[in-house]
């Protein structure tokens, strides 16, 4: 025995290991024609660990179905729930989408089929076909059992690392050599091994979802569009805070490094660009599903205090063009910052907002305060009338009419 | 080292794994329901899988269910010996003319007030004003939902149980004759974890809550779970004012 576990032969074979599990940090890209879903309408699992798994998400879904922060508005969650079975491929119908007011990019996935989509993600896309991606992206994990498979892995992977583990302990102790480092080594390399396989099931529900949505006739350039989006606000975050960007994205990060996702992505739509016919944004279709939802939607954002993302945010959203909404959020951004400086670019922002015919009234209200404190009386009066006319029941009017009247 | 002895400290070594303990709390008030009372159990969560060779829980959706049943039966059985009339909520939604969101309210609120419990009374963040027994409420709520439903208690239960792979028995076995060449590993079985806690409808107190943590039993069978069911509500202990006056 003692010949035959040496401690170098040991230490060989977990560097083995561990460089197994690094070498899948760099992946090859999925091409989208490779994905096929691997449920169909109906799925039920069969074999034990995955129905287990289910009865433990029914529970999860209960709760969620029943949380107090699900947006109600009917009109709003079929919308999303109809774009759902467009692209959410061929067991579409059965699933279950639940709309969180919660103002951060993300939604995610359950094994047995409920999708939670965070209002966040609605305030930050262009149009139809950026959302339709996330969406299908998430199908993707359904319809190619991400968690199960998942699951698996990480059982094999624990079962092999525990014996690996308890035999280097006796077989060193039998031997004479302390092996503990060793098995930290092999620990490093299992976790490691683990969140690759967790990147490689990303990159196949991009590839998944790229497919899904230009079989629904969306373009799937917005795919890689939302990545950018995301890199982009992160930095722009971290550039006002005067802090180095955190991109999410680490060795232990379980998903891709969004600048090989994106490149990926690109490369992918190019591929199904190909093979399709005319690709649909849908830019007025989603404007006019979150019409009355989208005030409501900055002004969740606006107020997490974080300006860089914010600004960055709403000049994403006006490169479809500027409007009253747009400009008035961003002379927001400004007021809650409240730095030196700021109340001047506040009150530009509220002067533009006011110029176009869909600003809030909210606008209004605030470029009569912003010129009343640059001494500009009269104009103040006209703004402050108009905002009492644009909102008579708003919760500060009856003061504002009795300042006027002073 | 010869193989009978193996095997003996083998099996000695999953038979000496089984400890069993309790703690419980309760109001410095509290008296036992006892007589006619009764008691409604607010979506009871259980658990039951396997632990996998590598120490991971796997839940098995067909254990859960016959232990859950299994569990519920023992429960109203128990509860029925002290007089009670007990009724198991399924959903939100099981009671009429209590809408599923006063529940759903109501099991929030007693997950807040749970888990302030164990932090201040099982992990040991004391709070000097919450020494003696427990002191907590759910309030006006709980006050309202017992109106609603004419129970005299809500009892909040969760259950955990869990069994060892053949893998992981094998890892059990191996950690211990370790212990021979210098290499001592004790490897975790299967284990239960269960908690009940007590809610009082009339004032909407948390009268008693009561926290299981056993290496040894089976949930699987009806001995199993009326075994648990006694040990997590069978020896519910009257609160320190009644007693001391009682002495």
């Amino acid at each position: 025995m003692t010949d035959l576990l040496t401690r170098r032969a040991l230490l060989g074979g977990f560097g083995c290991a561990c460089c197994a599990g690094l070498a899948g940090v760099a992946e090859a890209r999925i091409s989208p024609h490779a994905m096929k879903p691997l449920i169909t309408s109906g799925y039920r699992p069969t074999e034990k660990d995955e129905q287990g798994l289910w009865q433990q998400y029914e529970r999860v879904e209960h709760e969620i179905a029943g949380s107090n922060l699900l947006v109600q508005d009917k009109a709003l969650t079929s919308y999303v729930g109809e774009l759902t079975e467009r692209v959410g491929g061929p067991a579409a119908k059965d699933l279950r989408i639940y709309l969180a007011h919660i103002p951060e990019f993300n939604a995610f996935m359950a094994p047995t089929g409920f999708m939670v989509v965070f209002t966040g993600l609605l305030t930050r896309m262009r149009d139809e076909a950026q959302l339709a991606g996330v969406i299908a992206h998430e199908a993707g994990h359904f319809l190619r059992r991400h968690h199960i498979r998942g699951w698996r892995d990480l059982r094999r992977k624990s079962d092999v690392l525990s014996i690996l583990a308890m035999g280097a302990g006796v077989g060193g102790g039998a031997a004479g050599v302390y092996l503990g480092d060793a098995v930290r080594l092999a620990e490093m390399g299992t976790i490691l091994s683990l969140f690759s396989y967790s990147r490689e099931l990303e990159a196949e529900a991009d590839a998944m979802g790229l497919k899904l949505i230009s079989e629904a006739a969306y373009d799937p350039l917005a795919m890689p569009e939302t990545w950018q989006q995301l890199i982009e606000e992160v930095e722009a975050s971290a550039r006002m805070r005067k802090k180095r960007p955190h991109r999410g994205y680490s060795l232990f990060a379980t998903h891709p490094a969004p600048a090989s996702r994106m490149t990926d992505l690109r490369a992918s739509s190019r591929e199904v660009t190909a093979a399709s016919g005319p690709q649909a944004r849908g830019r007025d279709r989603f404007l006019k599903a979150i019409a009355a939802h989208r005030s409501g939607f900055l002004d969740d954002q606006v107020k997490l205090n974080d300006p860089g993302a914010s600004l960055y945010i709403i000049e994403n959203l006006a490169k479809d063009g500027w409007n009253g909404l747009l400009r008035f959020y961003e002379a927001e951004v400004w007021r809650l910052r409240g730095e030196k400086g700021d109340d001047l670019r506040a009150a530009q922002g509220y002067a533009a907002a006011v110029a176009y015919p869909d600003a809030p009234p909210e606008a209004w209200r605030n470029h009569g305060y912003a010129v009343q404190k640059a001494g500009r009386r009269e104009e103040a009066k006209a703004a402050l009338s108009r905002y009492l006319a644009l909102a008579p029941k708003a919760t500060d009017a009856p003061m504002i009419r009795f300042s006027l009247a002073q | 080292m010869g193989r009978r002895s193996f095997l003996l400290l083998a099996g000695a070594s999953l038979a000496l794994g089984g400890c069993v303990s309790t703690r419980q709390y309760t109001d410095v008030e509290f008296e036992p329901p006892q007589g006619n009372y009764s008691l409604i159990v607010m979506r009871p969560d259980v658990q039951v899988g396997s632990i996998s060779t590598g120490g991971l829980f796997e839940a098995r959706a067909d254990w859960t269910e016959q232990s859950r049943a299994n569990l519920l039966r023992a429960l109203a059985d128990q509860q029925a010996g002290r007089g009670g009339r007990t009724r198991i909520m399924e959903t939100r939604d099981a009671v009429k003319g209590v809408a599923p969101e006063l529940v759903a309210d109501l099991e929030r609120l007693h997950n807040a007030v749970g888990n302030s419990i164990v932090l201040h009374k099982y992990v040991g963040a004391r709070l000097p004003t919450k020494r003696r027994g427990i002191d907590w409420t759910l309030g006006e709520d709980a006050v309202r939902f017992g109106r609603a439903t004419g129970m005299d208690y809500a009892l909040f239960l969760y259950a955990q149980d869990s069994f060892a792979s053949t893998g992981r028995v094998a890892m059990q076995v191996l950690g211990l004759a370790g212990c021979f060449v210098g290499f001592c590993a004790p490897v975790g079985g299967g284990s239960q974890t269960a908690f009940a806690s007590l809610v009082d409808l009339k004032t909407g107190d948390v009268v008693w809550f009561n926290v299981l943590q056993s290496q040894q039993g089976d949930v699987r069978t009806p001995e199993g779970s009326a075994q648990m069911v006694e040990r997590l509500l069978g020896r519910m202990r009257a609160g320190r004012n009644i007693r001391e006056r009682q002495q």
